[in-house]
């Protein structure tokens, strides 16, 4: 059903969802960006439909939501280790398509990866209703239609913004009631039908071509543009590498807390085992491992698509001014050459 | 040549003695070192109609017109009027008389300011927009003051060399949870600041916060956004200057101030001067105003009616540092001695040689 | 909810110094790992980190860590009757089924020995399980030997070839594994063996390709990585190299997809 509802009234239906769930949105905080009279956009709770930045991207994506940076899993004694709580309320999260998508993305992971569920995540995931806020045109870092993340069908209500009101596309009986009684309007989300920036992926054909683009000189530009910041992987819409980090609250270190914390491939000190044991030392070495993660290992792995979403999130935060998009097209020039100096 | 010109009335319309006799180099005021571009086609063609051709760019971020004849000045003062307009009474809102006659004083020095956060990855405040508010305190006025407003600590406008040395700064806010403990911002404090950021064993932050100096450095390089910029504040230092006497580095004044505090204290600086000089205006360095009136008694008169924020910080006194370029010559016969304030209230008197 | 991350309690039953930095920590518990498995111990401080399986039996188990790096002095700390948490066992262990009735050949470097000791007990305590075992361990020097009992019972029953990388010792000779690989009778052994390579990534990728050098069939090769961990499960990415997961694929892979398995 589609309806259509001032600010005002969306407020209300807000104050009387808020009884079952949190709602999370992109929210500004102001002078809170990296440079000074910069904005940050991230997800946070709202209360109003004022508060929802919908007009900008956000510069965090919506995982935050399900996987915070830092979760506690469990609070340690001597003999015990207990879980941390969840959430009581339900989420009501408002994402774009490309975060739709990297949900799905993130969930291969966290839900099936070796057989193997992570309750933090599947508690928060079974708790997750998606408000799919309508993109139809995209910034100009965004690549969305190159990995087929411009659409979404997977959402209980889709929501247009307009100047003081919203149309909203109604699927999830759940949320029907809330709506009674609102204008009824005629409403599906249109979506990104083109970008600025292709993004073409190029196939490996085999391992051998892998292993040599591993070592191929194109990474070596990284060595000295990138400076291993990590805030790529921090705005990634599917990154999900963490660390678990014990805190310990006395001195012997038997009663503490543990954590996950986000981790980024990008730093050094990712693989870093006890004994001084590390692999890819150079920023070249990273951001080919994050590059072919993105835009091969993860595929090969799960056989469905690329782990990339095209959201360009990587490219807005990028303090050094990479491109991932770029550089997929210089991977595919190194491709083409070893193919031919194969034949 | 046979000239008969008062060097010192030309100087204080803004017009530079030149070692060719008859010639003036005329310095046109840019408060916060940002104008429109419209104004360089204006400057050009004074330097081609007026002056020798060249142009030269001030050491205090003034525009500068060298070889313009003497007997031109009235013309080019009729021809600056609109830039002065535009510049100082519309962008500024000085308090002054747009006419004919060129700048009615070279007493505040213009207002030096690095670009700042309109541009700058580093800066912390819009300096432009601050020199501006402060050129209408200053400005138009015979005493002197050297004032430079630097976006950040890092002073790129050397606002330590001025009596007023403005930085914009932040306190820098911290969220536990966004942090990944990578250690970014330990390295870039390390490297860029006072290095008053260390890992725990708990992978997040520890902050020396006593001697952060509010750069943001760290808010910079944190790629979660974990550090972010707080309150906007300003630093002041007091007392820098260049010469060939005593040049010396400004010492921290004060600290965390919010823009009234600053704005507040240079509101008072022309009352503060008339008294210093008992109400005789001369042509001192406002330095070394402050320095006859010594730090305490000048707070006293700097601060009348201000109310400082919370987080604020002042010197309790200030002991410079001397970098005399002979040593000793700032000691020297009481009769050389110079003495701030009103006459009756210098509290002791010296026997006449 | 299953909760694959939530560690249990073990007692701790005895603590054995190996050498000057190794300590074996025997610990009581039901958990029935493969030889080559590995085990997340949590360590206070660290969080959580992989150690392999060094022996087990019926109700015990043996890990060996090294007391270097960021591991705390909190669990060189613990005696035996103190706790310590486990998780696991995960990972693919060693085929041993592949080596039943054939000649083995086992090269390791230095801590490398760890993940293939409960192995090599069980080829010593059942020789018929295999034809017979080669043993090639290699070490820095004197004091990073572990496992010296061990080593010297195995002599009885293996061929063993022990050595230092540059430090004399009666009895052992002195240079790198890889000096030895020829030194194994692979014809003798006509198709009949399997080769087993574990030890820091430098020395399986010499003794791999010097083994392939004498003639032995890349899928006759075996090797164990060791990668940072942080879940064991396939969700932190820490151990990831292209579409493989250490911890899930690994930690023992065939010669044939390791020496694609680039870092």
């Amino acid at each position: 059903m589609g309806y259509k509802v001032s600010f005002e009234e969306a407020n209300k239906i807000f104050a009387k969802l808020q009884d079952e769930y949190e709602i999370w949105a992109p929210k500004r905080f102001v002078g809170r960006g990296r440079y000074s009279d910069t904005d940050m956009i991230k997800y946070d709770k709202v209360n109003t439909v004022e508060e929802i930045e919908y007009k900008e991207k956000s510069d965090f994506p919506a995982k935050e939501v399900l996987t915070p940076i830092t979760e506690s899993l469990f609070y340690f004694t001597e003999d015990e280790f207990i879980e941390s709580k969840a959430t009581k309320k339900k989420l009501l999260i408002f994402m774009r398509p490309c975060d739709i998508h990297a949900q799905h993305h993130q969930e291969k992971i966290y839900l099936s990866n070796g057989d193997f569920t992570d309750m933090y995540y599947k508690r928060m995931n079974e708790k997750v209703k998606i408000v799919m806020m309508e993109c139809t045109t995209g910034w100009d870092t965004c690549f969305c239609v190159s990995m087929g993340t411009n659409k979404s069908e997977d959402y209980s209500m889709a929501v247009r913004f307009g100047e003081g009101e919203l149309t909203l596309d109604v699927k999830d009986a759940d949320f029907a009631p809330y709506f009674e009684g609102q204008a009824s309007a005629d409403f599906k989300p249109d979506y990104v039908k083109e970008n600025e920036l292709h993004v073409e992926i190029p196939e490996i054909p085999n391992k051998d071509v892998l292993l040599k683009l591993k070592s191929h000189p194109m990474w070596n530009e990284y060595n000295k543009r990138c400076i291993s910041c990590g805030a790529c992987t921090i705005a990634c819409s599917t990154c999900t590498c963490f660390t678990t980090t014990d805190i310990v609250y006395n001195e012997n270190g038997s009663v503490g807390e543990r954590k996950r914390t986000s981790a980024s491939c990008q730093i050094k000190g990712f693989t870093d085992m006890a004994g001084g044991m590390s692999f890819r030392n150079t920023a070249g070495e990273r951001m080919r491992y994050k590059v072919l993660h993105k835009f091969h290992d993860y595929k090969a792995r799960f056989k469905d698509y690329h782990m990339c979403v095209g959201c360009g999130r990587c490219i807005d935060r990028c303090p050094e001014y990479i491109s991932i998009a770029a550089t997929v097209d210089k991977m595919a020039k190194a491709i083409d050459e070893i193919v031919a100096e194969e034949k | 040549m046979n000239h008969d010109i008062d060097i010192k009335k030309v100087r204080i319309n803004c017009y530079r003695q030149s070692k060719v006799a008859g010639e003036f180099m005329l310095q046109l005021r840019v408060p916060g070192a940002l104008i429109d571009a419209k104004h360089l086609s204006m400057v050009q063609e004074i330097c081609e109609r007026w002056g020798n051709g060249t142009f030269h760019m001030g050491t205090r971020q003034t525009l500068n017109i060298p070889g313009i004849k003497y007997e031109y000045i009235d013309e080019v003062n009729k021809f600056i009027k609109g830039y002065i307009h535009d510049v100082d009474i519309e962008m500024c809102d000085v308090d002054m008389e747009s006419n004919d006659a060129g700048y009615p004083t070279i007493g505040a020095r213009n207002i030096i300011s690095c670009i700042g956060n309109a541009h700058c990855i580093k800066g912390n405040i819009n300096t432009y927009k601050l020199a501006r508010k402060i050129e209408r305190l200053v400005f138009p006025s015979h005493y002197h003051i050297k004032v430079a407003v630097a976006g950040c600590p890092n002073d790129c406008a050397k606002a330590n060399f001025n009596d007023f040395g403005i930085m914009g700064v932040h306190k820098q806010v911290y969220d536990i949870d966004r942090c990944i403990g990578c250690g970014s911002c330990v390295e870039a404090c390390e490297h860029h600041a006072t290095g008053v950021l260390s890992l725990n064993a708990n992978g997040k932050i520890d902050k020396d916060t006593c001697c952060c100096v509010g750069c943001g450095e760290c808010s910079l390089i944190c790629p979660t956004g974990a550090w972010s910029r707080g309150k906007q504040l300003y630093r002041v230092t007091l007392g820098g200057r260049t010469g060939k006497q005593n040049p010396r580095s400004g010492k921290l004044f004060l600290n965390w101030v919010t823009e009234d505090v600053v704005l507040g204290m240079f509101a008072n600086w022309q009352k503060f001067s008339a008294w210093a000089l008992d109400y005789k205006p001369e042509y001192l360095h406002g330095g070394h105003l402050i320095d006859r009136v010594g730090y305490k008694e000048f707070v006293k008169h700097i601060f009348e009616g201000v109310e400082f924020n919370p987080e604020a910080k002042m010197a309790d006194d200030i002991y410079w540092a001397e970098n005399e370029q002979r040593g000793n010559m700032h000691v020297m016969p009481l009769s050389q001695h110079k003495f701030a304030g009103p006459t009756e209230e210098r509290g002791y008197s010296f026997a006449k040689k | 909810m299953n909760n694959i991350v939530k560690p249990v309690a073990c007692k701790i039953l005895e603590v054995k110094k190996e050498s000057l930095h190794e300590w074996t920590f025997k610990v009581e518990t039901d958990i029935k790992p493969s030889h080559g498995q590995f085990l997340q111990l949590s360590i206070p401080k660290v969080g959580e980190a992989p150690i392999s399986v060094s022996g087990y039996g019926d109700g015990w188990m043996d890990f060996t860590i090294r007391s270097v790096g960021k591991v705390t002095d909190v669990i060189f700390d613990k005696k035996p009757g103190d706790i310590l948490f486990l998780r696991g066992a995960y990972g693919h262990g060693w085929p041993v089924e592949k080596f039943q009735g054939k000649h083995m050949v086992v090269i390791t470097g230095g801590t490398g020995l760890a993940p293939v000791k409960s192995m090599l007990n069980m080829f010593y305590d059942n020789p018929d399980y295999v034809k017979s075992v080669t043993l090639i361990s290699g070490f820095k020097n004197e004091e990073g030997i572990i496992f010296k009992n061990d080593l010297e019972r195995w002599k009885e029953k293996f061929t063993t070839m022990y050595t230092l990388d540059r430090d004399q010792k009666e009895g052992w000779n002195t240079g790198f594994v890889t000096e030895f690989v020829s030194k194994v009778p692979f014809k003798d052994f006509g198709e009949d063996y399997e080769v087993v390579i574990v030890g820091p990534p430098p020395m399986m990728k010499f003794t791999g390709l010097e083994a392939v050098k004498c003639g032995v069939k890349e899928e006759k090769i075996w090797v164990s990585f060791e990668r940072k961990m942080s879940c064991a499960v396939g969700k932190c990415g820490h151990c990831r190299i292209d579409e493989v997961y250490v911890c899930l694929d690994g930690p023992v892979f065939n010669y044939t997809q390791a020496k694609y398995l680039v870092d």
